[in-house]
């Protein structure tokens, strides 16, 4: 029973000071320090305490944020190889110098081997290869024995195609226009027999005779800009029939239609004119209220000379 | 009450007291412990996560790494130096084995000196408590991050292994100069592999982390000595070491290898780099997602560069009588003279060196790039171009240095006049811009035009705001460094114009190519007029204005042109070889102008063209002289520089000109009248 009166003399205090209960306590209480100090159980638990609560706390501080700028990094890094990849792959993989133009952004480029370009190359038509780049120029590039690589950009104008060294320096630069690219397009389009087959002419095909009176009446200039290349439509065997303008316009040019005869079955030349001056023909063609939907029969033929 | 009652009804109200108190502080703690941990950070396992950041490394054209940035180099703990383990462990925790993440003996020593010895610091942050400040926390000292440093200690003990904790540790604390990491460090300080590291070297390497700065060892080596001593006093209290090993080690010279691209903590070359990276990648890409890029620098152009400039800066220092006296101090930076210089390679546009200042250090501010300064004369080869292609000029042209008054509409006259102040009536073109005259130069841009002037110098180059006034000839519209070495690298390959670059190349961390440089040129200028205006530059270097580079030394083939702007505010000098193009700009920041102690200033020839030798001297040192390449349209004749007539063998000074075919030379006429009729539009 605990004495709740003060002890009077040395010996009270003495025999409640040693009493077993102080000693007890005092035992208790030092044996809880010196095993602190001696196993630090009390970190140990607490330690062990926060092993347990770890999944469940937030994902802060310095390496957190370094780890998920890390993960951003990544994802962004990833993002751009992919594109790059696809863009090469599709590249690599495209049959024809036109649909590497398609498949690349303005702005952007595709890195091809020097002897991937070679094949595109010979897949274009003479004509038209002649135009890209001078057959002798590529062979005398080849021959030197520095050409590499070739990167292909798409430009405002059309594409920009480097021939490099294995250092990227560019050997030879060559600029491929937009009538060009058109060229190319059409050179990869499956050939259509009639006009009606393209939507692009629909409500704009007139009759040959038609169509080349309103050229007539423009000055040669002129009709230079609305059919930059008439001796290609010289070189077709056949009689032009009818004549369309597409409506859309790529690059500043817009296409003109030329379905020919030439007794086993029609087919459509296409050849681009300048944007402006296909507009002016079109005008023209409208104002006289021409604009037919006339059959190749009802026409009149016109032969190029 | 007897005085021994007494005593032992105090001693036990003191246990009773101190039990209440110590019951208080155990609740309080308790209730501290639970707030503390609401939001503790999870600790990411495996711990050697931390260290799984690739870093993004920049590489010089040579292929030498000159930077790396985030990312750490992470070694296992046995290949560390047992030195280098003992020494830190030692200094910084030397019961680091015993504890279990806090060291109550160190708490209640530091404890003590705060309350009873306030004039001294006593840490008590142990191995496992730095890692967890460095993993989570910031470094604002309060008592409530430092309790949940503790604990976060705590976790990281009762959940990792002493080793895994001291190789976490080892593997991110700092070192200074950029380098996070033992074997970083290792290899910047010492060139070896953290393994190697003798106990010298460990013991001082073990002493950088309390203060990277203070004891870098570059810029404080002896303080870095004493640290070094005091790690190893530590090592021989702990038992690792000996008196006597304290005493021979600490005499053992130590060869900190010099300091590298690698540890420069920052550079003008790598500030642009790394500024083009961010714009295009952004941030996070650019210090966290491991980039491998290889610049254009020539780690040794780029050292010659920055010594030639500060060695030139600092003999301009001596001319205009500025003392070394508080040199150091940031703040007086604006009291000496600054300098940039940029090399190009004319071939491929690629940037070799660039300096920005005279020390990183104190100012980070790129004045090759960022800083437009006006080019003065050092823009009239672009006039003169644009002369002898839209007139029928020719460098034999006869024109008269005399005073002029050209009539500029809704605004006054402009009466431009020489540098000297005085006229030395007529000349040919050539031996006008030799000599940099003035008034000749504003006859030609009344001929030509404001307009031709900046059409030729934006075509070879040029791409800052130019205003469209007869003294842009004169260079009276800001430039900066890198755009005149550009420009002037156009006339060196005859007219074939490459955009200015530093990155080659960019992968990501497993090599997939993100970025490559396409090297294109594009024909901007005539081959046969560009090489006029070269061969008209050679003579500023020969015997002109720009002589002082021959006199100096240099030997091969080179052309260049002087530039000093009003009141000396800005000397330049821009020349090029075939293969390199070179500006050096030298100026005050703002305001003053480069006056040597008698008043006398600073020109062009004077301040920038001596740097630019020195650095052409040592960097084109062995090369075998290599001449400009002549069009096949040009031929030379020499003159008499006054007359303009073929020269006889009693001409002085004759002077050589390049002529183009079907340019012929005048018979002597009366100057007057030849102005009129040979600068005339073609």
């Amino acid at each position: 029973m605990m004495s709740w009166v003060e002890p009077r003399d040395v010996r009270d205090w003495l025999r409640r000071v040693f009493a077993l209960r102080p000693i007890l306590l005092t035992l208790l209480i030092s044996s809880i320090i010196i095993l602190e100090m001696r196993f630090d159980w009390i970190e140990r638990s607490i330690g062990a305490y926060l092993v347990t609560t770890n999944p469940s706390r937030p994902e802060s501080g310095a390496i957190w944020e370094k780890g998920r700028r890390t993960l951003t990094a990544r994802k962004t890094l990833e993002k751009i190889v992919t594109d790059r990849q696809v863009s090469q792959r599709e590249a690599r993989s495209a049959s024809s110098l036109f649909k590497i133009a398609v498949s690349i952004a303005p702005g952007d480029g595709v890195m091809l081997s020097a002897e991937r370009f070679r094949q595109l190359y010979l897949k274009v038509p003479p004509s038209i290869a002649q135009e890209i780049m001078s057959p002798f120029d590529l062979l005398q590039i080849a021959s030197e024995g520095r050409w590499r690589r070739t990167y292909v950009e798409k430009t405002v104008s059309g594409l920009a195609v480097y021939l490099l060294d294995a250092d990227n320096n560019v050997l030879f630069q060559i600029d491929v226009p937009s009538d060009v690219l058109m060229q190319l397009k059409r050179e990869d389009t499956a050939p259509v027999e009639t006009l009606e087959g393209l939507p692009n002419f629909e409500q704009r095909i007139y009759t040959a005779e038609r169509f080349f009176e309103a050229l007539k009446a423009f000055p040669e200039e002129m009709r230079r800009s609305m059919l930059p290349h008439p001796e290609k439509l010289l070189q077709i065997s056949g009689r032009i029939v009818r004549v369309g303008i597409s409506d859309e316009a790529v690059s500043g040019y817009i296409d003109l239609g030329f379905e020919v005869h030439d007794g086993n079955r029609p087919r459509v030349v296409l050849i681009p004119g300048h944007e402006w001056a296909v507009w002016r023909l079109r005008s023209f063609l409208e104002e006289r209220g021409t604009s037919l939907n006339l059959s190749a029969e009802s026409s009149e033929n016109w032969r190029p000379k | 009450m007897t005085p021994a009652t007494s005593l032992i009804r105090q001693t036990i109200s003191l246990f009773y007291l101190a039990l209440l108190l110590a019951g208080l502080a155990t609740v309080w703690g308790v209730g501290f412990f639970f707030y503390a941990v609401r939001d503790l950070p999870r600790v990411p396992e495996p711990l050697s996560r931390i260290i799984e950041t690739p870093p993004t490394e920049i590489f010089a054209a040579t292929g030498e790494r000159i930077m790396v940035l985030g990312g750490q180099e992470a070694v296992p703990l046995s290949r560390v130096s047992p030195h280098f383990i003992q020494a830190v462990i030692a200094t910084e925790d030397h019961r680091f084995w015993e504890h279990h993440g806090v060291d109550k003996l160190r708490i209640l020593k530091a404890l003590w000196v705060t309350f009873f010895e306030p004039v001294k610091v006593q840490g008590a942050s142990t191995i496992t408590q730095q890692l967890a400040k460095n993993l989570f926390f910031s470094f604002r000292q309060t008592y409530t991050r430092k309790f949940r440093e503790m604990l976060v200690a705590l976790q990281i003990e009762a959940r990792y292994s002493k080793r895994q904790i001291l190789e976490a540790y080892l593997n991110q604390i700092p070192f200074g100069v950029g380098a996070h990491g033992i074997e970083q460090a290792s290899r910047s300080f010492f060139g070896k592999p953290a393994s190697e590291l003798n106990l010298a070297e460990a013991a001082l390497l073990a002493g950088l982390p309390k203060s990277p700065t203070r004891y870098n060892p570059y810029r404080h080596f002896q303080r870095a000595k004493e640290r070094q001593k005091t790690v190893l006093v530590r090592m021989a209290a702990v038992g690792y070491i000996n008196a006597e090993d304290v005493r021979r080690v600490f005499k053992t010279p130590l060869s900190i290898q010099p300091r590298s691209a690698e540890t420069r903590t920052g550079s003008y070359f790598l500030d642009v780099v790394l500024k083009r990276l961010e714009e295009r990648y952004g941030p996070e890409v650019l210090y966290h997602g491991g980039l491998k890029v290889m610049t254009t620098l020539d780690p040794q152009l780029q050292s010659l560069a920055v010594e030639s400039l500060q060695v030139g800066l600092a003999k301009i220092d001596q001319i205009l009588g500025i003392t070394d006296q508080g040199k150091d101090d940031v703040n007086n930076s604006e009291m000496y003279p600054q300098g940039a210089l940029a090399a190009v390679q004319t071939n491929s546009g690629a940037v070799s060196a660039l300096v920005g200042g005279r020390d990183y250090s104190k100012s980070e501010f790129n004045r090759a790039i960022q800083h437009n300064r006006l080019p003065g004369s050092g823009f009239k080869p672009f006039l003169y171009y644009a002369a002898l292609e839209s007139l029928k000029s020719t460098p034999a042209t006869l024109a008269v240095d005399k005073r002029v008054t050209i009539p500029v509409v809704g605004a006054p006259d402009w009466m431009p006049r020489n540098f000297d102040r005085t006229h030395e009536g007529p000349m040919i073109l050539k031996q006008a811009l030799m000599k940099s005259v003035n008034t000749i130069a504003a006859q030609l841009v009344e001929k030509t035009g404001p307009e031709a002037v900046i059409d030729v110098a934006q075509r070879s180059g040029i791409v800052s705001p130019l205003k469209p006034v007869y003294s842009v000839a004169l260079g009276t519209s800001g430039v900066s460094p890198l755009e005149m070495a550009s420009a002037f690298a156009t006339f060196a390959t005859g007219g074939i114009r490459h955009e200015p670059f530093f990155i080659r190349r960019v992968e990501d961390s497993l090599g997939r190519i993100l970025q490559e440089r396409i090297v294109g040129g594009k024909r901007v200028l005539d081959a046969g007029v560009t090489y006029q205006v070269i061969d008209m530059m050679q003579g500023v270097l020969d015997t002109g204005t720009g002589s002082v580079v021959r006199r100096l030394g240099f030997e091969l083939p080179a052309a260049g042109k002087t530039g000093t702007t009003d009141d000396y505010h800005d000397a330049w000098f821009t020349g090029f070889t075939p293969n390199l193009s070179v500006c050096v700009w030298v100026g005050f920041d703002r305001g003053v102008g480069l006056r040597d102690v008698r008043g006398k200033g600073i020109t062009g020839g004077r301040g920038a063209a001596p740097i630019w030798a020195d650095f052409m001297i040592k960097a084109t040192g062995g090369e075998p002289p290599r001449e400009f390449t002549i069009p096949e349209n040009i031929r030379f004749e020499n003159l008499d520089p006054t007359t303009g007539t073929v020269a006889d063998d009693w001409t002085r000074n004759p002077i050589r000109v390049a002529l183009r075919n079907g340019q012929t030379i005048t018979k002597p006429r009366q100057p007057s009248t030849i102005i009129e009729e040979d600068l005339s539009p073609e």
